[in-house]
């Protein structure tokens, strides 16, 4: 899985498709209070997520756990710190202390957000709206670029959930993604559940948005819970996923064939099993909707 | 500045309770942007909230939900996050609550946060080899005066005025704590073990003397032993300074021996 990086700065308008997308099955987010089950059981989990910042610490249980699990299970990156939106400079620290890490965990892949997370050196710890206009677009695509290069290796780029957009929007959130990831040759981590979230908040349909992303693009689905407050909805991660997003899941899968997929819980975590019995439902989703490769293995 | 600079600026000060963002920079949605900005300024102080909850949770018990709410308003304006992990964001805690009153008035909650905060950096610090007492009996006895012990990454040494671990170890039990007071055993060394178990135990004043020299102040045995010699008959000093390595190596805090010529900077 690793891809030279196509640059942003050197890139033409349409940067080539290099790979077919892979398929890894079906994967959780690892969370620390499933280390010990996870070892122990041996779940039934074609691959884990993690949170790269969660491990980007010198030592003790953290990166024994890490160096454990990843000896039996392939695993993705996935961060919540790049802030690849931000009109602050890159933190080169955070960038070598990414790379390392990489280098360390050998990750079937590296993603983070389509968002900012922080402005004059303070850091929200959140993942905020980017207004979608052709000045965040260059942006964004110049600083994926950068980090391609950094890392040597191409990126998935996730869309967030939204709870504002700005009034100098040049276009929908989905031309602006779909742009991004045209010039800047990343490739998609699809948030399903975001998407329903944005869609429920913003008034657009959740499958025209699928549709105007590049299918062989999207490389990689996340699948969470929200929170319905009836006028707005909100990305928790603290329930199962709803059957709304399960649907949509469904239709997407429909729309662009198989995808590897993973559930995130980050707040009510229950028992590893529950978690890995609402993954069954996605694996039937999956068989039932499309015909799924077989398993890649992944040393 | 360019457009995009101007608004993150401006969101990111609403968000952390500025009131700044103009409403006309909102596209009006089916959510009404006072409640979607509001959403992520709930979220933003949510956030940091439980990130200090987690890592100070008998900190945030001692203090109660009022004491409590007051200090993490205090703390996240006074110190936004200007860290990449929300691990390192209350790296300030100890000395923000030392400075502020009305906590300045206890200073056993300080101590208690800087016990909290020693036991996270134990959690993780990195991970090294552990010597045994053999590789101190296969040294020349020509070699001991340099020799320079190197402690694992993890040990730390508190030195507290007030009775905050009992506190501590009494709201973890979920018993009653002890009245904020004076401490007998101020000093408490922390570790983690070849188990990764965090653990911590008081520290006598002789260690104590000992530790500041060799663990603190990085001295060689020979310096170790004049700083005992301070306060002990000089013939007592070789056997109490033995005494107190075996101890080291024992419970596996020592990670690696050098000698004079040998020792880093």
């Amino acid at each position: 899985m690793n891809h030279r990086a196509q640059s942003a700065r050197m890139a033409a308008p349409e940067a080539p498709a290099s790979g077919v997308r892979p398929w890894y099955g079906y994967g959780l987010g690892l969370r620390t209070e499933h280390f010990d089950a996870v070892l122990e059981e041996r779940p039934a989990v074609d691959w884990f997520e993690i949170i790269s910042e969660n491990f980007m610490v010198a030592g003790g249980k953290p990166r024994h756990y890490l160096d454990s699990i990843r000896a039996r299970y392939p695993l993705a990156m996935h961060g919540v710190s790049l802030s690849i939106g931000s009109t602050d400079p890159f933190d080169r620290e955070y960038l070598r202390e990414l790379r390392q890490l990489v280098r360390d965990v050998e990750p079937i892949w590296v993603s983070d957000h389509l968002c900012w997370t922080g402005n004059g050196g303070i850091n929200s710890h959140d993942l905020l709206p980017l207004p979608y206009t052709e000045e965040a677009i260059s942006h964004v695509v110049a600083r994926i670029g950068e980090v391609q290069d950094f890392l040597g290796r191409e990126i998935l780029i996730e869309n967030v959930s939204t709870y504002v957009s700005f009034a100098d929007a040049e276009m929908e959130e989905a031309a602006f993604f779909a742009e991004i990831v045209r010039r800047s040759g990343c490739r998609i981590l699809l948030d399903v559940n975001n998407i329903y979230v944005s869609s429920r908040n913003h008034g657009f349909d959740a499958d025209v948005y699928v549709a105007a992303l590049p299918a062989e693009r999207i490389w990689q689905i996340h699948l969470a819970g929200h929170s319905d407050y009836g006028d707005y909805v909100i990305d928790t991660h603290d329930h199962p996923v709803r059957d709304e997003v399960w649907a949509l899941y469904a239709r997407t899968l429909e729309r662009i064939g198989p995808v590897t997929t993973m559930i995130e819980r980050d707040d009510n975590i229950p028992p590893l099993c529950e978690l890995v019995e609402e993954l069954d439902h996605a694996r039937r989703i999956g068989a039932q909707t499309v015909s799924t490769p077989s398993l890649v293995v992944c040393a | 500045m360019t457009a995009l600079a101007t608004l993150e600026q401006r969101f990111l000060e609403h968000v952390r309770g500025g009131e700044s963002f103009p409403r006309t920079w909102c596209r009006q949605g089916l959510v009404d942007s006072d409640i979607g900005l509001s959403i992520y300024a709930n979220a933003y102080h949510s956030r940091l909230r439980e990130a200090l909850e987690a890592d100070h949770p008998v900190l945030s018990t001692y203090l109660g939900d009022e004491l409590w709410a007051t200090f993490c308003a205090g703390y996240t304006d006074d110190h936004p996050s200007r860290v990449r992990s929300l691990r390192h964001f209350g790296s300030r805690v100890p000395e923000w609550l030392a400075r502020n009153p009305p906590f300045t008035a206890h200073p056993v909650i300080a101590e208690l946060a800087r016990f909290e905060r020693a036991l996270l950096d134990v959690f993780d610090a990195a991970d090294a080899p552990r010597l045994d007492w053999a590789a101190m009996e296969q040294l020349d006895a020509q070699a001991w005066p340099s020799l320079r012990l190197r402690f694992h990454p993890s040990v730390r040494l508190l030195v507290l005025s007030t009775n905050a671990v009992e506190i501590w170890k009494a709201l973890k039990d979920e018993v009653e704590p002890p009245a904020a007071a004076a401490s007998a055993a101020p000093a408490r060394l922390l570790w983690r073990d070849e188990e990764r178990v965090t653990r911590f135990r008081p520290v006598v004043q002789a260690e104590l003397a000992a530790l500041t020299a060799g663990l603190v102040e990085a001295r060689d045995f020979s310096g170790l032993c004049e700083r005992l010699a301070r306060d002990h008959p000089a013939e007592s000093v070789p056997a109490m300074a033995i005494g107190f390595l075996r101890q080291w190596f024992d419970e596996g805090i020592i990670c690696a021996l050098a000698a004079e010529e040998s020792a880093s900077p």
